[in-house]
């Protein structure tokens, strides 16, 4: 049981949550200045 | 806690003044047919990230769903994973640049009419104008009665009057300041929304002695679960439900997949896309976006749940019970019962940040449909400001009618039943076109259509929960469902949307092995 949750979903679940939100900032940062212009990157 | 009614009143008003204002800098910039339909093609990647979110996450999803999980446990988490991975992940990165490019290469303005320029189809756009001015009432009155349901107590009017006034108020600055008002003001209200979702979450870690106490506790709790729930499946608030039971079904294919995919065919999000000048724009937006979705789901399931441990260490009860059975008074009760006064004002505010936000966008949504994929297609006078303003107007008084005709109870019904109609009609023809090099217009209002229908007759006559209210396949049949358990509690989303696909995808192709051998004859 880890962080009082004995079930692996749920703890999966929460650790995608996490995870998907810091790919969101990864991403952010990574690509922060490409795809400049009107048309697409 | 006592909440002083008075600060909560002049607070509230406080907060509406500032909508209002910023609403009118809104309307300020607001020049062109352009500007009111599309922001201008220039909104800021932070607007765009908290336009998009504050519009994606209604009350619903903060009081519907956070009872949802006070009732059915954590298993609700899986929503926000597909909330961030598709919802913003997947919608921005493989939608949302596709979308912007072809929206202004084409000059869209609004959803129907960049299928209509996609598919080279007037009548794509008015089947999709249609879909969408017949539907988003439904989930436009949903939000009202939520809004209304909120400001009845809390100014201490009557629910005819908050109704009224909360479509008023949301309604003045859509009509004159049109796109920049809305997200400008859903930018403001998306802050309110992130401030209070933070401190709820904090004060609730505080109240239960922590996340690992708490979720202890909460697993402590199992044998506790009511035997309703219990014998479909339910084994505790920290498990999965029963793999193929009843609530395993709602809580996967109706809550989890019905939301989680629904938004990536929303009307009034994907308008949200064209508004940005550039990639670079979404790309940053997408660095806000993922953090946002993630405060407002993930925040509101985790104290959905754990206000069952607060619940029963102060009055011996789990948390439906202390609301009398109403999945939606969860979390109201708790905030009022657990939080400081203070904070009840600020949660006060968050609640209506969320409901404005939203329905701000639909009635620009609904409005612009009705005029520029509808009434006016075609014409010179479907892109003229006065011609959307009397049809925001219109929209917002059917909606308001239909407030006064639903039930109380069809908010979190209504929501999932929109986006699960939106995925259906609209995913698979939206997906193919902005991928395809020769999308078929024959596929998509094929696709289209099937999946609307399809939708429909799994709602009516199979989905237990929307067939027994609407009564249609009593009627007909004489029994509530044609079909019995499990069918009764699987999604029409989980139906209709892979119908839809497979016309899509199948039509597609083979016209597209058709057009090679045409040409070459």
């Amino acid at each position: 049981m880890i962080f009082g949750i004995p079930d692996f979903q749920i703890l999966l679940g929460y650790g995608l949550s996490i995870g998907l939100a810091l790919a969101c900032i990864v991403y952010g940062l990574l690509y922060w200045n490409e795809g400049d212009g009107s048309n697409g990157s | 806690m006592a909440v002083d009614t008075l600060m909560m009143a002049v607070l509230v008003l406080i907060y509406l003044a500032a909508t209002l204002v910023i609403g009118y800098l809104g309307y300020k910039k607001t020049k062109s047919s352009e500007d009111y339909l599309v922001a201008g093609r220039c909104s800021h990647p932070v607007i765009i990230a908290l336009s998009y979110g504050a519009t994606f996450i209604s009350t619903s999803a903060i009081i519907g769903f956070g009872g949802q999980a006070a009732n059915l446990g954590m298993g609700l988490i899986w929503l926000t994973v597909l909330n961030i991975g598709v919802g913003i992940l997947l919608a921005f990165v493989l939608f949302g640049k596709k979308t912007r490019e072809i929206g202004q290469r084409l000059s869209a303005v609004t959803f129907p009419d960049l299928m209509c320029k996609i598919y080279k189809s007037p009548l794509l756009q008015y089947i999709a104008g249609f879909i969408i001015v017949v539907s988003m009432p439904l989930y436009t009155a949903a939000i009202l009665i939520g809004g209304a349901r909120f400001i009845e107590p809390t100014l201490g009017i009557s629910y005819t009057t908050s109704l009224i006034l909360f479509a008023l108020i949301t309604a003045v600055y859509v009509v004159f300041g049109g796109l920049i008002a809305v997200m400008y003001t859903d930018a403001f209200q998306g802050t309110i929304m992130l401030i209070g979702m933070t401190v709820l979450l904090a004060l609730t870690l505080i109240t239960v002695g922590g996340f690992t106490a708490g979720c202890t506790a909460l697993t402590n709790m199992a044998d506790l679960v009511p035997k309703a729930l219990s014998d479909q499946g339910m084994t505790g608030w920290t498990m999965m439900p029963e793999l193929g039971s009843p609530i395993w079904f709602t809580v996967i294919t109706t809550l989890v997949l019905g939301v989680g995919i629904g938004v990536l065919a929303q009307p009034q999000l994907v308008v949200r896309f064209m508004t940005a000048k550039d990639d670079k724009s979404l790309n940053r937006a997408i660095l806000v976006g993922g953090p946002f979705i993630l405060m407002m789901t993930g925040v509101a399931f985790t104290v959905g749940a754990l206000s069952n441990v607060y619940f029963y260490q102060t009055s011996g009860r789990i948390a439906i019970d202390a609301a009398g059975g109403n999945v939606d008074a969860i979390m109201p009760l708790f905030i009022n019962q657990a939080m400081p006064g203070i904070f009840v004002i600020i949660f006060m505010l968050t609640l209506l940040s969320a409901a404005m936000s939203t329905l701000s966008a639909l009635y620009h949504a609904m409005g612009t449909a009705l005029i520029c994929d509808l009434w006016g297609r075609g014409r010179e006078c479907a892109l003229s400001m006065k011609a959307h303003q009397a049809g925001i107007v219109i929209m917002m008084v059917l909606s308001t009618i239909l407030a006064f005709l639903l039930p109380i109870n069809i908010i979190a019904r209504a929501t999932v039943m929109f986006m699960g109609l939106c995925a259906c009609a609209f995913l698979p023809a939206f997906a193919v076109g902005v991928y395809a090099k020769a999308p078929s217009t024959k596929a998509a209002l094929y696709s289209m259509v099937t999946g609307a229908v399809v939708w429909f007759i799994w709602t009516a006559f199979f989905h237990a929960a929307e067939a027994k209210p609407l009564g249609l396949c009593q009627a007909l049949f004489g029994k509530v469902t044609l079909l019995g358990s499990p069918w009764t509690a699987v999604d029409p989303i989980v139906i209709g949307l892979p119908i839809s696909l497979i016309v899509m995808v199948v039509m597609q192709w083979q016209i597209g092995k058709a057009q090679p051998s045409a040409a070459a004859a």
